[in-house]
């Protein structure tokens, strides 16, 4: 277990930078995953920690120890890969023993360890077996397993159930979730998914285009996103953005029609255009006469409920209900946006400004 | 024809034209030349064609120009490919990994492939001629060699030559095919290995090496078969010379055949290296079939 501790890390390829000032501290226990876009640089950031690249600047530190020169092999990190990188031409159980020997572990003891985690992970009648025998699903736990016999410092995941159906990646989502409680061990975990980010991390650190946009707990992002990228990436249906105009007194007007009242804030001009941020999900049916009215676009029914698409004029949005009311397309309904739901960004550099 | 007949005999007349042409081209060649070892075939002979049997193979094992010629194949072969596949592997290792300039390096290391046996046989008969030729003197230099003479006139060391001539000419195919090998594996199964806590040296012996072993058999088998038939260089540097000492069997087999123009006898060694081949070739596929099943 291990604090890892990155202060002003940057990486160039050079091509441009790739990773600029990164400023991190994860603490130990903890399972933080790096959420971003493909090409945001969250991937760059685990193979710095793990030292499979080198930084451009800055620092990076485990337990204290600054590791900026230290070889992968001896920073006694274990990781997960995308591809799973399996060596094809062993056994589960070579595999799984082939960091352990190279420690140079007594074989009963080496045996204990992976008999184990293959217990813990379902693989024990696998163990005899190649790769290319195994499923993806089984693949996946194989490389779990590879990484917790070595009981290491800390776990590096680089988006490891991308490759799996997404039945199998809410199993495994469960699964890792339910061994860190077992381990307790730190854990930096790479996604592009924002369900996995919400659903297995204590705290998200929210990248892109190589800067860290924000850091918190899922909920926290969720509920106070610092700008329209965060605000946008958590979400599904994502959160509606619309132009608006903001009096001073308070009222949001989109489209000439007053939406929402919010506290008048300070130091912002008086009607200046902000991006008004609205969750679906926190938005209302009503009736069009004690309401804006809006009209219907499309209905999607997902199960639990009904994605509305609204239009506003000549802007649309999305509205999520459980609301069972027949709805049609082109028919008027009325739009009630509750106190609180409003975020309101800056459009012009897209950082929050109430 | 009843129904059930054609529909049995039905594949055989898809597959009649490419068999026919398979045995006109191949088998026909192939029995005739088999057939020539158990006659007695001299072209400048017009007696000669009777059966005899198996004479010419009585005739072989007391004849000391095809045990030598069979000693020399040996070594020719082992010591060639050895070196070939040796260097060979170091290339690729070495182009494996990016580095300014790795394009031109690549194109020029594959160039010995380009130039013809023919060629380079002669090219390197000139380097071993101390009069315009440095690497006798070089030799010397280095104490290799009492005095900067041609090895090539030196029945104990001409086989050397064409040997060196041939692992310049064959380290390409190696380097080639062993790269394409290298490039094949994942690199973040070495990445993985890195973490495991493998240096460059464990990665190379428990990744590198297990990974290319299936490269490694194939190309091993096939240079061997290849080399040991492959007498344009003997036959250009020594003639097989000086007093037969570096001929090998393909090389006698030439030799015989078209200086004395005893196809006969030719025939019958060349049946002996056609067995020798195939019994090679058999137990390398035994061997890798007992190593695949086992690993």
């Amino acid at each position: 277990m291990a604090t890892i501790t990155l202060s002003n890390v940057s990486k160039d390829y050079g091509g441009g930078p790739v990773l600029r000032g990164i400023d991190l501290e994860i603490r130990e226990g903890e399972f933080v995953a790096l959420m971003g876009p493909s090409g945001c640089g969250k991937s760059t950031l685990l193979r710095l920690i793990a030292g499979l690249e080198e930084p451009g600047g800055g620092q990076i530190r485990i337990d204290g120890r600054l590791v900026n020169d230290v070889a992968p092999k001896d920073r006694d990190l274990a990781m997960v890969f995308q591809s799973y990188a399996l060596y094809p031409h062993m056994t589960v159980r070579e595999n799984m023993s082939f960091a352990l020997k190279q420690r140079r572990l007594p074989q009963a003891e080496i045996t204990r360890a992976v008999e184990g985690a293959a217990a813990k992970l379902g693989l024990t009648a696998l163990l005899e077996r190649k790769p290319k025998a195994l499923s993806g699903g089984q693949r996946q736990r194989v490389a779990m397993g590879r990484a917790i016999v070595r009981n290491p410092k800390a776990f590096l995941f680089d988006e490891p159930l991308s490759n799996l159906d997404a039945r199998l990646r809410e199993q495994m989502r469960y699964e890792i979730r339910k061994l860190h409680r077992e381990l307790g061990a730190t854990s930096v975990y790479v996604t592009h998914d924002q369900v996995e980010a919400m659903t297995m991390a204590d705290r998200i650190v929210a990248l892109n285009d190589g800067a860290i946009q924000q850091v918190g707990s899922p909920q926290d992002l969720y509920d106070n996103p610092a700008n329209l990228f965060v605000a946008g990436f958590l979400g599904s249906p994502p959160m509606n953005f619309l132009d608006a105009t903001l009096a001073q007194d308070g009222a949001l007007v989109v489209e000439g029609q007053t939406l929402a009242r919010v506290p008048p804030p300070a130091g912002l001009a008086s009607d200046a255009a902000v991006t008004l941020g609205l969750r679906p999900e926190r938005l209302a049916l009503t009736t069009p006469t004690n309401s804006v009215p809006t009209r219907v676009d499309m209905v999607e029914p997902t199960g639990t409920g009904r994605v509305v698409h609204l239009a506003l004029g000549a802007q649309r949005l999305k509205l999520f209900t459980m609301d069972t009311r027949p709805l049609a397309p082109g028919e008027t309904v009325g739009l009630s946006v509750p106190p609180g739901a409003p975020l309101l960004f800056d459009p012009g550099s897209g950082t929050r400004v109430a | 024809m009843s129904r059930a007949l054609a529909l049995r005999l039905e594949p055989y007349f898809y597959t009649a034209p490419s068999l026919l042409l398979i045995a006109a081209i191949m088998l026909v060649p192939l029995v005739t030349g088999l057939s020539y070892a158990f006659h007695d075939l001299i072209l400048l002979d017009p007696l000669s064609g009777d059966f005899v049997g198996l004479d010419h193979f009585r005739e072989m094992l007391n004849d000391d120009g095809f045990w030598t010629a069979l000693r020399n194949t040996v070594v020719w072969t082992a010591v060639s490919v050895a070196l070939q596949f040796g260097f060979g592997l170091i290339l690729a290792l070495l182009l494996d990994r990016p580095f300014p300039g790795r394009g031109l390096v690549q194109a020029l290391v594959f160039l010995p492939w380009a130039v013809p046996g023919f060629l380079s046989g002669l090219t390197w008969a000139w380097l071993f001629n101390p009069v315009i030729g440095p690497l006798p003197h070089w030799l010397h230099g280095l104490g290799l060699l009492a005095t900067p003479e041609n090895i090539l006139s030196d029945p104990h060391l001409a086989l050397w030559g064409p040997i060196a001539a041939n692992v310049w000419w064959g380290i390409p195919f190696f380097a080639i095919t062993l790269l394409a090998a290298l490039q094949s594996i994942p690199k973040d199964i070495y990445e993985a290995a890195a973490m495991d806590g493998a240096g460059p040296l464990l990665r190379f012996r428990r990744v590198t090496l297990p990974l290319l072993a299936p490269t490694i058999a194939i190309t091993v088998m096939l240079r061997t078969v290849w080399v040991a038939n492959f007498a344009e260089l003997i036959v250009v540097m020594t003639k097989g010379g000086p007093a037969d000492a570096t001929q090998i069997l393909s090389s006698y087999i030439f030799t015989l055949a078209f200086q004395r123009l005893d196809f006969g006898y030719a025939s019958a060694v060349a049946a002996v290296l056609l067995l020798l081949l195939l019994a090679y070739a058999a137990a390398v596929m035994v061997l890798r079939h007992v190593m695949t099943e086992r690993a």
